[in-house]
């Protein structure tokens, strides 16, 4: 994985942002109900699911956090080779990037297929959004399940 | 999904239902969402659940045409095992008892 000097100074405040949102203490909303949804409409199922496995998925999903941050170093352009234990970090990383902006942004299946409108207040965002999908699709293309 | 129309199959059923309850096996159902690409829920198909790229790309358009589809099942603690593991890859699941 390359990434310019820019490059990486998004990544890296991208990891801090969800970082801060896996906190804890931030409140459920909207983007933390699509990284953690629930398992079932039964309430007292889902409550079961919950308990058994939200700290985890929140731990897995911190750790990913550190783990691609760590490897980012603290500034400048990025060059690391990813094993196959970094390809399902990163890709779940990314993933929960993806969701967090996207959740955020309300897309549709109409929005993500659209040519970003510079005119949109959105748009920057936008392009995030697919620039860490093409990471995504060139890391899939590197690799085999 | 899971249209049973046909009364008379049901009512043969209906007498073992109590007695076959802990044999139905738990469904784990993905749902179609705007963000998750193609490509990379066929990837999570095939990593989970050792499924071909044939299959997890059948199981991956079936999502994206039909809004969802049934990708593995098991005893309960299979299903809340794989749900688990596909919350982990930010992908939306739930399990449900099969009809």
């Amino acid at each position: 994985m390359e990434l310019t000097d820019q490059e990486a100074g998004i990544l890296r405040s991208l990891l801090d942002e969800m970082a801060t949102l896996l906190d804890a203490d931030v409140p459920e909303d909207a983007i933390k109900a699509r990284l953690f949804p629930p398992a079932s409409e039964d309430p007292q199922q889902q409550a079961t699911f919950a308990e058994l496995t939200r700290s985890d998925l929140e731990n897995e999903k911190r750790a990913a956090v550190r783990d691609v941050r760590e490897q980012l170093g603290p500034r400048g352009p990025v060059v690391v080779d990813l094993d196959d234990d970094d390809v399902g970090t990163w890709l779940r990383l990314l993933t929960d990037l993806r969701l967090a902006i996207g959740t955020r942004l309300e897309v549709t299946d109409e929005t993500m297929a659209a040519e970003i409108d510079p005119n949109d207040p959105n748009a920057a965002a936008l392009s995030v959004l697919h620039w860490l999908g093409w990471m995504t699709e060139s890391i899939l293309e590197r690799t085999t399940a | 999904m899971t249209e049973t129309t046909v009364a008379p199959e049901r009512t043969d059923v209906t007498d073992d239902d109590e007695a076959i309850e802990p044999d139905r096996p738990w469904l784990v159902i993905v749902w179609n969402d705007p963000i998750n690409l193609m490509s990379y829920v066929t990837w999570v198909f095939q990593k989970l659940f050792g499924y071909s790229f044939e299959k997890a790309t059948r199981l991956m358009l079936d999502v994206h045409h039909k809004g969802r589809a049934v990708v593995s099942s098991g005893a309960r603690e299979k299903a809340e095992m794989d749900c688990f593991r596909l919350h982990a890859h930010g992908l939306w699941a739930t399990m449900s008892k099969s009809d």
